[in-house]
């Protein structure tokens, strides 16, 4: 298998070389620029060592090869987004390659805006982006494009941001505070003089392919748009309206390689190649190390709470998972499927970060919804019958599921914190993962938002505020039959 | 918000990504998805990675890997 990935390397690798030389005859006096890209690598840093070693081949033997990221650099890895200096592991990579230049993603804001500004100040690269206006937030501005330079030419690497339909970008509406965002097709518009002053124009597009080809067609004028954010993997180019759309998926697990020719101040020709890193089986040595030291990252031992008493149920450690969500994020109810809760006992003692992974691996998000009482009982009916048993811990609540004669939920008995009965004429916020979101039939107009928190940062959040915790003998469901 | 799979509406929360979609679609065909059987498409044909996120009214098409 070993042999195979090499041999495909090497092949990928011949046929870009003796593609380039062809192209270079025919191009005498023409400047090649080789633009390696990837998008949304969302902190996952196992590739960075091949990636090195690749963009390092090329560097010895092409004159002009750029790195550049489409933005989403962080959120989807412990290792990086849950280091002590949150997020550095990431910006020390990207600094070891020698990246040019990033365009700024919804995820470069999950950290705060003080995080980011530190990060920026670390990074040896650019963030850019023309979308943000930052004059009444903490975040510091942002240059709308990088010119990058090979030889004479110049070349304009202009960000451009994805924007949901509340006007702001996919992150915590609270880590955006004082934040003025525009949209970007409209904005690309003031910057669209670039293609004159500099004779070609490239976009860093974190909008989504869907945008992008909207872009394309609105300006035929751009040359290429390295894309992000819809996590696309496009094993060829996207042409549109004579407009290079290229993307390389999520995670890096591949990267593009894009060669642009350049004759007399005009790109003449483009060409995109997609290569999965899996292919290669080399590593630099010195990244490698680096993506080693981070991976045993005593990070993970760090302690962020206490168990009073030992947890010796799933059912006990579901009631700790859902009372986060009630906790932090202020609704009335919270849910937590049996499945989702992946150990079934914790002991007493010292609550370690890795535990939280250990308990909560998926990466769900909290979806939340307004539910009348009705709704809340089909969720607890239908749970139920899935697997005719008990299924759901919940917060804020207490019930009771009672069982006809088929070992169906016939009826569900709800009482709140106080012990009073729901009221059926009134509305109750309820929390559950985004598994359960997704997968549990249940009565809801409401179709739920997801606020782009991890159920597992919000059980760190609440373990780190609570300090101790203690369930030994809470019980919260029942069952009559 | 809706979205389309394999010419199938599908009703799903704001926020959600590709792979809660193919699961709110079907938790066999999720299975497959993330064995890698099958994989997601988008309008263009162009493959489409699990935690991708989906908005109101995009389409996508789940296949076997091509």
């Amino acid at each position: 298998m070993k042999l195979k990935s090499f041999l495909l390397f090497v092949a990928i690798f011949t046929l870009f070389s003796v593609n380039n030389q062809s192209v270079a005859q025919k191009h005498r006096k023409s400047t090649e620029i080789i633009i390696l890209h990837t998008n949304d690598m969302h902190s996952r840093i196992d590739n960075f060592g091949k990636l090195a070693y690749l963009a390092d081949s090329l560097r010895k033997t092409h004159k002009y090869v750029f790195l550049v990221s489409a933005g989403d650099n962080f959120t989807g890895n412990p290792i990086v987004d849950m280091y002590p200096d949150k997020g550095f592991p990431m910006i020390d990579l990207m600094n070891k390659l020698d990246f040019d230049v990033t365009a700024v993603g919804n995820h470069e804001f999950d950290m705060g805006q003080e995080l980011q500004n530190k990060r920026r100040e670390q990074a040896k690269f650019p963030y850019v982006t023309c979308t943000i206006d930052v004059s009444g937030a903490v975040v510091k501005p942002y240059e709308p494009y990088v010119l990058l330079k090979a030889g004479k030419i110049k070349i304009p690497f202009l960000g451009l941001l994805q924007l949901g339909e509340n006007g702001l970008p996919d992150s915590h509406p609270s880590r955006l505070e004082g934040l003025k965002f525009t949209n970007g097709i409209e904005k690309a518009k003031d910057f669209i003089s670039l293609k004159d002053k500099y004779g070609m124009l490239v976009v860093l597009s974190h909008l989504g392919v869907d945008d992008d080809e909207i872009l394309a067609n609105t300006y035929p004028q751009l040359d290429l748009i390295i894309g992000g954010h819809s996590h696309t993997t496009m094993n060829k180019p996207m042409m549109v309206n004579n407009v290079m759309i290229v993307q390389t998926g999520s995670g890096l697990k591949n990267i593009g390689i894009t060669t642009l020719q350049v004759t007399k101040g005009k790109i003449t020709d483009r060409r995109y190649e997609l290569v999965p890193l899996a292919s290669i089986t080399k590593t630099d040595p010195e990244v490698q190390a680096m993506i080693d030291k981070y991976n045993s990252n005593e990070e993970m031992k760090r302690v962020v709470g206490f168990a009073e008493t030992a947890f010796s149920s799933q059912e006990e450690l579901g009631y700790m998972m859902t009372d986060a969500i009630t906790s932090r994020l202020k609704v009335d109810f919270a849910f937590q499927n049996g499945g989702g809760i992946r150990i079934s006992e914790l002991p007493q003692g010292n609550i370690l970060l890795k535990d939280i992974f250990r308990l909560d691996p998926f990466g769900n998000q909290v979806v939340t919804y307004t539910m009348t009482s009705d709704e809340i009982k089909s969720l607890i009916s239908n749970a139920y019958n899935r697997e005719k048993s008990i299924d759901l811990a919940p917060s804020g609540m207490s019930y009771t599921v009672i069982v006809n004669s088929e070992g169906l939920c016939a009826e569900v008995e709800i009482k709140d914190k106080t012990g009073n009965i729901l009221d059926t004429g009134k509305s109750y916020t309820v929390g559950v993962n985004s598994y359960i979101a997704a997968s549990y039939k249940f009565n809801h107009t409401d179709p739920g938002t997801t606020n782009y928190n991890t159920t597992a940062q919000i059980l760190l959040d609440y373990l780190e505020d609570a300090k101790k915790v203690n369930y030994a003998g809470v019980k919260r469901i029942s069952e009559k039959k | 918000m809706k979205v389309i799979l394999n010419n199938s509406e599908i009703i799903i929360f704001k926020g959600a990504t590709i792979s809660d979609m193919v699961l709110a679609y079907s938790v066999r065909s999720h299975k497959m998805l993330i064995s890698g059987k099958l994989c997601v498409y988008d309008r263009f044909g162009n493959l489409t990675e699990i935690d991708g996120p989906v908005y109101e009214g995009q389409m996508f098409f789940l296949k076997r890997k091509e």
